[in-house]
C-alpha cells in the first residue's frame, strides 16, 4: 500500500516535471501582419422592364391609357449616412412633355402615371430631375440600418388625358419621360 | 698500478659518465603541462515566418460570396530546434472574431467570413481558436512533427483570401480595414 502511494507520488512529479520541460521548450515566433482594405463601393441603379411606351389618342378623351406597363427596378447599396431614396418620374419641360413638333404640344399636366396600381397622378410637381412642375415622385423610401442594401420596385401604368385639350390636332406626338432615382443626403 | 694510474683512471671514469649523462638529456623532449581550453557552440532554438507581402485589397460586391483578394501572400516557416520540440505549427489569426474587418462605423466583417485557401485547398474560414489572437478567430495553416530528420527545416504556405459577404447582405457600402496575423508556434 506504501509503495503504491509512494509509486503515485513519483508519477505525479514525473508529469509535473515534464510539463514543465515542455512549456519551457515551447517557441514562439515574431508575428508577421497583413494589412487588410476591403472596398464595398456605394451604389444606386435603376432598371426599367422596357423603353417604349405607346398610346392611341382619341381626341378630348381623358382616357388614353399607354400600350403597356413599365417596372423600375431600383436597386441600391449605400454608405452609412444615407436616409431616404426617392425614385422620380419627370419631364425636361413640363409645357410640351409630347410634342408633334409643330408647335402643338401635351403638357405634363395631362400626363399621368399609376405607380403600384395607385391613384393616376400628373406630372406636375418639381422633383429633384427634370423641368419645372414636370414631375412626380414614385417613391420615397426611408434608409435604416436594416435596407442599406436593398431595392424596390414601381410598376407604371400610363394614361394621356386630353379633356384638356379638346383641340389638339391629329398627328403624331414623341417625348421622353425619365424615370430616376436619388440617395439623399 | 700506482697511485697516480689509480686517480687518472678514476676521473676519466666520471669524465665519460657526466659526459654519457650529458648526451643522453639533450636528446630527450621536454613537455610543459597542458592547459585545457573549454569549448562552448550553441546553436540556439528559432522559429521565424516570413512573408512574401504585407498587403491585400479587396473590391467587394454586396451579398456576394466571392469576393477574392487581389493578390495571394506566401508565408515561409524556417525552425531550427532542439530534440525537446515535437511539433511546428503556423496559424492565420484575427485579434477579435466579430471584427475582422471594420469601417470603423460600427458594421463589421467577421472573421468567419473572412477565408483562407492554403497551398491551393479549400477556402476555410478563421473561426477556430489557435495559441494567438481572439477566440473563434484563426486558423492553422498546418502542423508538422518535428523528428530527427527535420529539426532544422522550412514550410511554405502559399495564401489566397476572399471575403464571402453571403451572410451579410445588408452591410453598407464603405471601406472595411483589418489585420491578418500569421505566427508560428513550436513545442
Amino acid at each position: 500500500m506504501k509503495s503504491v502511494k509512494l509509486f503515485q507520488i513519483a508519477l505525479l512529479l514525473l508529469v509535473t516535471m515534464s510539463a514543465g520541460s515542455l512549456a519551457a521548450a515551447q517557441l514562439n515566433s515574431g508575428a508577421q501582419t497583413i494589412a487588410l482594405n476591403a472596398k464595398l463601393t456605394e451604389s444606386l441603379t435603376l432598371n426599367l422592364s422596357a423603353n417604349a411606351v405607346n398610346f392611341t389618342l382619341a381626341a378630348g378623351a381623358a382616357s388614353n391609357p399607354g400600350s403597356t406597363n413599365i417596372t423600375a427596378t431600383t436597386t441600391w447599396v449605400l454608405q452609412p449616412g444615407r436616409t431616404a431614396v426617392g425614385v422620380y418620374a419627370y419631364f425636361t419641360s413640363s409645357t410640351a412633355a409630347l410634342t408633334d413638333g409643330a408647335g402643338d404640344n401635351i403638357p405634363s399636366a395631362d400626363f399621368y402615371i399609376s405607380d403600384n396600381g395607385g391613384a393616376s397622378t400628373a406630372l406636375t410637381s418639381t422633383v429633384a430631375f427634370g423641368g419645372a412642375n414636370a414631375g412626380f415622385q414614385l417613391a420615397n423610401v426611408a434608409i435604416t440600418g436594416a435596407n442599406k442594401n436593398s431595392n424596390r420596385t414601381d410598376a407604371m401604368a400610363f394614361n394621356i388625358n386630353l379633356s384638356s385639350l379638346p383641340q389638339l390636332p391629329a398627328n403624331t406626338y414623341t417625348g421622353t419621360l425619365n424615370i430616376q432615382a436619388q440617395a439623399t443626403p | 698500478m700506482s697511485l697516480q694510474t689509480k686517480i687518472v683512471r678514476t676521473m676519466g671514469w666520471w669524465i665519460l659518465t657526466v659526459l654519457a649523462v650529458a648526451a643522453a638529456s639533450s636528446a630527450q623532449v621536454l613537455n610543459s603541462a597542458a592547459k585545457p581550453i573549454a569549448l562552448q557552440a550553441v546553436l540556439s532554438d528559432s522559429v521565424t515566418v516570413q512573408l512574401s507581402a504585407n498587403a491585400v485589397d479587396f473590391n467587394l460586391t454586396s451579398g456576394s460570396a466571392n469576393n477574392p483578394g487581389n493578390t495571394a501572400i506566401t508565408a515561409k516557416t524556417i525552425w531550427t530546434l532542439t530534440p525537446l520540440i515535437g511539433f511546428v505549427s503556423t496559424y492565420a489569426f484575427f485579434s477579435n472574431s466579430t471584427a475582422a474587418l471594420t469601417d470603423g462605423a460600427g458594421d463589421n466583417i467577421p472573421s468567419a467570413d473572412f477565408q483562407i485557401s492554403d497551398n491551393g485547398g479549400a477556402y476555410q474560414a478563421l473561426t477556430t481558436t489557435a495559441p494567438f489572437g481572439g477566440a473563434n478567430a484563426g486558423l492553422r495553416l498546418f502542423s508538422t512533427l518535428v523528428l530527427g530528420n527535420n529539426r532544422t527545416s522550412s514550410h511554405t504556405d502559399v495564401m489566397s483570401f476572399n471575403i464571402n459577404l453571403s451572410s451579410l447582405p445588408n452591410l453598407p457600402a464603405n471601406t472595411y480595414t483589418g489585420t491578418l496575423t500569421i505566427q508560428a508556434q513550436a513545442f
